[in-house]
């Protein structure tokens, strides 16, 4: 082996531009290139549907079995109306969680102030109404204008100051568990006012009307997302924001928008539960942060496997309630909430990823 | 090289099949030291799964051989005894990190711990890395930041990480598509400085799309279609680049027909007094219908014009018109760009051109759904209808929009990131480097593409430092000089396009 000239090579190069791709042929038909194309053997269209349902909709049939295990187990108490009412009737607020955690974790962004944001507009509107003597709408209308601001101060130090959003929102959401103890005095402060329970307790068929507005807002953030360009918008600001960038797409400004709606629901959440429950302690509202996020993120594993998506994360919520109220039946209490929040989050999406790995490997 | 010495790398009936899908079937394969080999092959064409077989990441179906200097190996690799033997590996872009120093990243996988505290010794991983980096000439201080190197520095470190655990004169450097992100210049600094390690025996299997790299630096090429080799060991000397081609492909490529350009009217793009990042003061004009390709040495500025002339970096002057209405740049916007009309397919498609964890058929879509949709509604019929419109005119493989971009190969990603913004009927369509990484195929279905935009009437402006393409595809080709004038070429021979570039001197002679 001689050392060779590489350097002579490149540059005695003279390759001409119509030398590189003469010939005689006709066009050049990629069509007719034999690709390597996956040639699966035509798989049963049964085995192969089986699959695809249960690659998305697993988490459905794992709750079925759980909640016919505890109709067989408790057929006494599960299996009645009022288990169905606390399953589906205790959540809403949560759900108003869930969808605030969406709007920022689907545009890439973490927001860990939307429980403590919640938890403000809880404690804010008894403690004008009682302490201060206002008008409940009043006080619902102040409060919602706290939470914007929230959401407003997140926006300006992400976007603006450029902290990573994960710092942002662990700063503000405890520093707004603070201030919402101190307006209240470190105390429960109660709202004794009917007409304003009644804002989320009024009932059709028998569920608090409090679900309905939950199942609406999902529904309406499907819809946005699959169906409008804002939602498509929101799916690249996500996925690479470069590229949503470099489409035309107003990148900050969707991002920021996030955040606003997102205090926006998170405090509409907090009206709810205090409108519901009567009074709130806002030391409580770090407990709501998890199960939100838990829920999110098991909706990953439902309808559309990988991605963040409305109506999963409220599948996941009431997979996590039925489970959760089964095992109180069964007498388990107190630490068994924890316990099943943490596992059935890891092992359900576990399961999907596996089940969707399968899948996609044919 | 000596008949009778051992082969460095002796393989034989290798095969692999996925269900039932055989992807590479009887592969044989004979390196001997000191010898460059190339692997080539289209995308799907086995080659990638071969690499993945010699490093055990895939097992191979049974029957199997693999000796390494005449030595076998068990069947399937493990990695660690093969690697003992002397392959390693040099992954797509090197595969370096950033953030770590040059000896940090040399070390990785082979760090020395001190006996007691297992604790790293660097002073130990300084020497190590030096002592790697002085076998291919490099004087890279091995504490300084991987991040900060230029290109060629990044690769010499991939090297010497590859060479740092097998004795001068041995082992099996496998480069797998390694240089794809090396501009020419790079390239060949890159083989220099490699040379005296191949001449010492030091065997290398070279994987790449670039066919010109391979006629250049290989001594025997093997050539894969379909999971098949249709050329053993072929001797690099008697073949040509077409010939090559036409292995791979199982086909002839054919030459795009050129067509003629009115030049008798008012030019539908001009673009004045551009400057901005470290280009200042550009003008230059594109008629309608007509292919300007704009070159010059890689990182003397002219990579920005693309970016700059469609808001995606703001200017800090100039503006540019499309057919009459004028934009000004200073204050641009991507949006106020494309509502122009122009159009930007940017370089790296990964980074900048397409989210690659949404579906063919959402990224194909985006550009155009704030103009086909009500801001409350957006139908899905037509995103569909879209999407398989562009699968059809570009000829993306699979035909299947709902496939994430990911799980394309890098050609048809290229086409996906084109059809994009065909879609938006463009009346400039800016691309830079829209060849980058892909396979001959696609490679001349890109070309092909942009010869038929400019057809339609659509004005391109092609930023690339691909001589051969922009020879192939531009009606007039402009070169950026390092003082940041624009010439006309005079010749549309890609080597004289390259001596504008490399020798600037003559340029000012000639004008």
């Amino acid at each position: 082996m001689t050392d060779r000239d590489f350097r002579k090579q490149f540059e005695d190069v003279t390759v001409k531009p119509g030398e590189v791709l003469d010939a005689g042929d006709t066009s050049l038909d990629l069509g007719a290139v034999s690709h390597h194309v996956k040639t699966t053997p035509e798989p049963t269209a049964w085995g192969e549907k089986v699959r695809w349902l249960l690659s998305r909709y697993a988490l459905i049939l794992v709750w079925a079995v759980m909640a016919g295990y505890f109709l067989l187990v408790r057929p006494s108490t599960f299996g009645r109306i009022a288990a169905f009412q606390s399953i589906f009737g205790s959540q809403s607020t949560l759900v108003f969680l869930g969808v605030a955690a969406l709007l920022t974790l689907s545009v890439g962004e973490f927001d860990l102030s939307i429980a403590s944001i919640s938890g403000l507009s809880a404690t804010t509107v008894p403690v004008l109404v009682s302490l201060h003597h206002w008008n409940v709408a009043w006080a619902c209308v102040v409060a919602l204008l706290m939470c914007l601001a929230c959401g407003a101060i997140n926006a300006f130090f992400v976007l603006k100051v450029g902290v990573a959003s994960m710092v942002v929102t662990l700063g503000t959401g405890t520093f707004l568990v603070g201030i919402a103890e101190w307006i209240s005095s470190s105390s429960q402060v109660s709202i004794n006012d009917p007409s304003f329970a009644r804002v989320s307790l009024y009932p059709i068929l028998d569920l608090p009307i409090s679900f309905y507005y939950g199942l609406a807002l999902v529904l309406l953030l499907a819809y946005v997302r699959s169906w409008t360009p804002l939602g498509r918008h929101m799916l690249f600001v996500g996925a690479n924001r470069e590229v949503a960038r470099l489409a035309g797409i107003r990148v900050d400004r969707v991002r920021a928008g996030s955040y606003l709606v997102a205090s926006l629901v998170a405090g509409i959440g907090g009206i709810l539960l205090v409108s519901s429950t009567g009074g709130f302690a806002a030391s409580g509202s770090a407990g709501y942060l998890l199960p939100a996020l838990a829920a999110v993120f098991l909706g990953t594993a439902v309808v559309q496997p990988g991605q963040f998506n409305p109506i999963g994360m409220l599948i996941g919520i009431y997979f996590l309630e039925t489970g959760i109220f089964g095992l109180e039946l069964l007498g388990y209490s107190g630490w068994v909430q924890d316990v099943f929040y943490g596992a059935g989050l890891v092992v359900a999406v576990a399961i999907a990823t596996i089940v969707r790995i399968r899948a996609s490997r044919g | 090289m000596n008949a009778e010495a051992t082969a460095r790398l002796e393989v034989a009936n290798v095969s692999k099949t996925f269900g039932t899908n055989r992807v590479l079937s009887g592969f044989n394969m004979i390196i001997q030291p000191g010898e460059i080999h190339g692997l080539v092959g289209e995308n799907g064409s086995g080659k990638s799964t071969f690499v993945k077989i010699l490093t055990g990441y895939h097992a191979a179906d049974h029957g199997a051989a693999v000796n390494v200097d005449g030595r076998p190996m068990t069947v399937p690799i493990q990695w660690s005894q093969i690697h003992k033997a002397g392959v390693s590996v040099v992954h797509q872009d090197f595969g370096l990190i950033d953030n770590l120093t040059v000896a940090e990243n040399i070390s990785v996988g082979g760090f020395q711990k001190s006996r007691f505290a297992r604790r790293i010794s660097w002073k130990h991983q300084n020497e190590v890395a030096e002592a790697a980096l002085a076998r291919i000439n490099s004087d890279v201080a091995p504490t300084s930041l991987v991040g900060a190197l230029p290109v060629s520095q990044r690769a010499a470190v991939a090297m010497a990480r590859a060479l740092r655990d097998t004795p001068a004169g041995s082992g099996l450097i496998v480069l797998d598509e390694s240089t794809r992100s090396l501009n020419r210049d790079e390239l060949i600094e890159f083989y220099e400085a490699i040379g005296r390690e191949v001449a010492s025996g030091t065997s290398v299997l070279l994987v790449s799309h670039s066919l010109l790299e391979i006629m250049l630096v290989t001594e025997r090429v093997t050539v894969l279609r379909d999971g098949v080799v249709v050329g053993d060991s072929l001797t690099t000397a008697d073949l040509t680049e077409p010939e090559i081609a036409r292995l791979m492909l199982g086909k002839s490529l054919n030459k795009i027909e050129r067509r003629a350009i009115e030049h008798d009217r008012e030019p539908s793009i001009q673009v004045r007094d551009l400057s901005g990042d470290a280009v200042s003061a550009i003008n230059f004009s594109i008629d309608k219908g007509e292919v300007v390709g704009i070159t010059g040495l890689s990182g003397s500025g002219f990579e920005s014009i693309p970016y700059l002339i469609s808001g995606a970096r703001a200017a800090t002057s100039g503006s540019v018109t499309v057919d009459g209405s004028t934009v000004d740049l200073t204050n641009a916007t991507v949006r106020a760009c494309t509502k122009a009309g122009i159009a930007l397919v940017p370089e790296r498609r990964e980074r900048d051109g397409l989210a690659f964890e949404v579906s063919v058929r959402d990224n194909i879509a985006l550009p155009t759904v704030t103009r086909r949709g009500k801001w409350w509604f957006l139908p899905h019929a037509w995103q569909e209808k879209v999407a398989m419109e562009s699968a059809d005119n570009l000829g993306i493989r699979p035909r299947d929009s709902s496939l994430l971009v990911r799980q394309l190969s890098g050609g048809n990603q290229q086409k996906v990131l084109m059809a994009k913004w065909l879609t938006v009927g463009p009346r400039l369509l800016v691309l830079h480097e829209p060849t980058q990484a892909v396979d001959v195929g696609a490679h001349q279905e890109i070309l092909r593409q942009i010869q038929k935009v400019a057809m339609d009437g659509v004005s391109v402006l092609l930023v690339s430092v691909e001589t051969m393409d922009l020879a192939e595809v531009c009606d007039r080709i402009l070169v950026y000089s390092v003082d940041g004038s624009l010439s006309e070429a005079t010749s549309r021979e890609p080597d004289d396009i390259l001596d504008m570039v490399y020798g600037h001197s003559d340029v000012k002679e000639m004008r």
